[in-house]
């Protein structure tokens, strides 16, 4: 458990998760008053990843439940092994006969039925489900429901009393609850407006693209062999490219894999070949990538052509010019 | 503290914040947590307690500073604030604020003022406007904001200083009061002077009075006080009078056809600006429908079989599936049937209302337009092949529809009741744009009635005033009956406050 707010920072950066203080304050709450998170924002800036450091740091397990159009509780929740649990009572049919044997009408044989009928409603035909996982284990996990917004309303609903109790009622065993709370992160990725019953119980966390700094240090985190002035001019084109109207931005996932793509292709700095070269790993459809060659071509000429003159390498200086000329004109 | 908490939540309520009991007691839980020392963790953490959507978080962050006192130059304050003359400003004004908050409500900041009151460089400090914000995140703001208000009233006695806090206390409440849909909570610019709540800030001053009485603080201060709001009180038929002679110059001039024309420009050309608010608008009414289009299988006489449900519900013939059990995916989302006059007389509101049909239609999955003059086409296309504005110039331009001819609902809706009748169930809401003049021609009242027996609800929006109904040839007072509602129109923002009722009522 965290002692602080320092001590999630810490903690999610130990697990080369970036997060400011907002994150942190967040994540801190949710820990001391057993509330789930809710987790918003576009698409790939560590929505997922959030959950992920979160159970690294607090060492506990991590149970996923990708949510989707259709989602019901006999997914998410439990279910009933009906092959299992027919097999029983053919299995069982002679025992059942033997155990009605000796009782004189018929009422009786219901009465010593009845006694014994939890047999097939036991918890031994049930088929755990992450929610019900994740009330039932031991140490408390991270359960993290992801995308939620893509499941339906009905499944929402049926997650309030999951949310606000932690416990869930099944009909023939009755309810369920968590001796300790699980630590529990919603993602949404907006498509849709979630409920308010839903919010209510959680705690909002908008998460948005970082900040220069933040990413520099994302991408140093996470792409240990890049060199530091191409993450530099990597993380500017990215974040310039992110002013753009592009449908789909950039989002911190692809920024990891340019730049892991680059490390790959051994490059040393970001010429304009190379970004036309590499533009689909951060642009993923045909128009924006148009949009963003344009806007990064206008860029390459202006700065005297980054991609003509490739710097050699033997004199630091001009490479270094260059990155610095590059880096100005893509902060505007 | 949770005074405070409550009181700030009353005040983003009414900034159209939803905030609930649950959230506020939560934020109050979450603010023990992190204590109460460091602005920003205030700041997180009512923030993630209280405001669930990312559209209020601006409004938030704008009312935690004002409420919370600093303002963004809060460094230069702060260093401003450290001058060594005010005897109860020690140490760095967070550890002060802790400490108070710790010693619970003892050094009260009402008590403070009036212990100093006669120091006049205590008087200084408050009449310098640098130290209005007061620099607190601790529980007492509210009562530290009150104190600071009630010392202006008592401290300056300059003639023209009431008006003054009169003015600002309105002007507080009038942007409280605020209710523009398209940037919750701004200041309302200045047009009409109706807004003024002149009885509320009547009732305010009372307010604040009872609230003094309430403080236990000294009676002294009270009865100064209530001596100088009876003053405000007495000033306020003159102040009356005044505003309603300047709302009345601002209504004078305008006939009821001036008006109309200058709305309808209004509406025909409006700005990318105000196309960026409307557009912002729709896609917040689209958030606020509840649910996505469900996929939820349902039992039905159709569909597929669902092994598990046919299993269990056969367990009593020993597994033997008797009874198959069906399911098939059913679909539960409002489905929204548009029908758009585009005659001449209602050309400029249908553009407008094109737009914003565009708009729903992108974000919706089944949205049906439908335009008509004299007769009726579908349109749902032309926005789905085309941008809005190609597709609007190809409605006008007669390609589509005989654009030119004299509008007649009557033949439309009969046109409209042959052809789409069976896009309509009861899910559909039905709306007509248009402004009821049949130039004479049958009004055809039966194919509307056949409209909306099938329909969930009928909407009307026309742009014409109901006294302009009984004039002319118009066919209104017939149709209103069969319609759910019907809702005069004549300003865009009238129009997107009637489409975001349309989507909150959830039709």
């Amino acid at each position: 458990m965290f002692e602080s707010i320092e001590g999630v920072k810490s903690g999610l950066e130990e697990q080369s998760y970036v997060c400011d203080r907002r994150v942190a304050t967040v994540v801190f709450l949710a820990t001391r008053l057993n509330k789930p998170i809710l987790v918003e924002g576009p698409a790939g800036v560590g929505k997922t990843e959030l959950s992920k450091a979160l159970s690294g740091a607090l060492g506990r397990e991590l149970i996923r439940l990708q949510c989707y159009e259709g989602l019901d509780e006999a997914k998410a929740l439990y279910e009933w092994e009906y092959g299992k649990q027919l097999l029983y009572t053919q299995v069982l049919r002679e025992k059942i006969g033997e155990l009605l044997g000796p009782t004189e009408d018929l009422h009786q044989a219901a009465e010593t039925l009845r006694g014994q009928e939890d047999v097939f409603f036991s918890e031994n035909f049930l088929v755990e489900r992450p929610i019900l996982k994740a009330l039932r284990s031991e140490t408390p996990p991270v359960l993290l429901l992801d995308e939620i917004d893509r499941a339906d309303e009905e499944f929402e609903a049926f997650l309030l009393e999951f949310l606000s109790d932690y416990q869930v009622s099944i009909p023939e065993i009755g309810t369920v609850k968590a001796e300790s709370p699980p630590t529990v992160i919603l993602t949404s990725n907006r498509t849709r407006e979630l409920s308010e019953a839903l919010k209510r119980r959680c705690l909002h966390l908008q998460l948005d693209y970082p900040t220069q700094e933040a990413e520099l240090q994302i991408v140093r985190l996470k792409a240990p062999g890049i060199a530091e002035e191409l993450a530099e001019e990597l993380v500017t084109t990215i974040q310039s490219l992110r002013e753009l109207d592009l449908r789909k931005a950039p989002s911190i996932s692809e920024t990891l894999d340019w730049a892991q793509s680059l490390v790959v292709l051994n490059a040393e700095n970001l010429s304009r070949e190379l970004i036309e070269e590499t533009i689909s790993v951060i642009i993923k459809y045909d128009r924006d990538a148009e949009k963003a060659l344009a806007h990064l071509g206008v860029n390459a000429q202006n700065s005297s052509g980054i991609g003509q003159r490739q710097p050699t390498g033997e004199n630091p200086e001009e490479g270094m010019y260059e990155m610095h000329r590059s880096t100005h004109k893509h902060a505007h | 503290m949770d005074t405070v908490i409550n009181d700030f939540v009353h005040v983003l309520r009414r900034h159209r914040l939803r905030v609930s009991p649950a959230e506020s007691l939560d934020a109050l839980a979450a603010l023990k947590h992190t204590g109460l020392s460091e602005r920003e963790a205030v700041r997180d953490a009512l923030r993630t307690t209280l405001v669930k959507s990312p559209e209020d978080v601006e409004t938030f962050e704008r009312l935690f500073d004002v409420y919370f006192g600093l303002h963004p130059q809060q460094e230069e304050r702060k260093a401003g604030l450290k001058v060594p003359d005010h005897d109860h400003d020690h140490g760095t004004p967070a550890e002060m604020e802790f400490g108070e908050e710790a010693g619970g409500e003892a050094p009260d900041s009402e008590e403070h003022s009036h212990e100093d009151a006669d120091s006049t460089e205590f008087r200084r400090h408050f009449d310098d406007e640098r130290m209005r914000p007061s620099d607190d995140i601790h529980g007492e703001s509210d009562k530290m904001r009150l104190s600071l208000f009630s010392q202006e009233l008592i401290l300056n006695r300059k003639p023209g200083a009431l008006d003054q806090a009169l003015q600002r206390l309105t002007h507080q409440l009038k942007m409280r009061r605020a209710r523009n849909m398209f940037s919750p909570g701004d200041l309302v610019p200045d047009t009409g002077g109706q807004e003024l709540p002149l009885d509320v800030s009547a009732a305010e001053m009372d307010e604040l009075v009872d609230h003094l009485h309430e403080l236990e603080v000294d009676e002294e201060l009270i009865r100064q006080l209530e001596e100088q709001s009876d003053d405000i009180l007495r000033q306020l038929p003159k102040l009356i009078e005044k505003m309603k002679e300047r709302q009345q110059e601002l209504e004078k001039p305008e006939d009821d056809s001036a008006l109309r024309r200058r709305s309808l420009r209004k509406l025909l050309n409006f700005s990318t600006a105000e196309q960026r608010e409307l557009e912002a608008a729709v896609r917040r009414m689209a958030r606020q429908i509840h649910g996505a289009r469900t996929r939820r299988l349902k039992q039905d006489r159709t569909g597929r079989i669902s092994v598990r449900h046919t299993i269990r519900n056969n367990a009593r013939y020993e597994g033997i599936p008797f009874q198959p059990v069906l399911r098939r995916h059913r679909e539960q989302k409002p489905r929204l049937v548009l029908l758009c006059d585009v005659s001449l007389s209602t050309r400029n509101l249908s553009r407008f209302w094109l737009h914003m049909v565009y708009q729903l239609q992108s974000l919706f999955s089944k949205v049906r337009t439908f335009v008509f003059v004299a007769d009726t086409a579908e349109v749902t296309q032309l926005f789905d092949d085309h941008g809005i504005e190609h597709a609007v110039d190809e409605i006008f331009s007669g390609r589509i529809l005989d654009a030119d001819v004299n509008s007649d609902f009557g033949k439309a809706a009969e046109q409209f009741v042959a052809e789409s009748l069976p896009t309509i169930n009861h899910r559909t809401t039905v709306v007509i744009l248009g402004d009821g003049r049949n130039n004479g021609k049958p009004p055809n009242v039966e194919a509307l009635e056949e409209i909306s027996r099938h329909a969930r609800q009928l909407i009307w929006i026309t742009p014409e005033q109901r006294w302009f109904w009984s004039l002319g040839a118009s066919d209104m007072p017939l149709y209103e009956p069969l319609c759910d509602r019907v809702e005069v129109v004549r300003t865009a923002e009238q129009l997107a406050s009637v489409a975001e009722e349309l989507v909150t009522s959830r039709v």
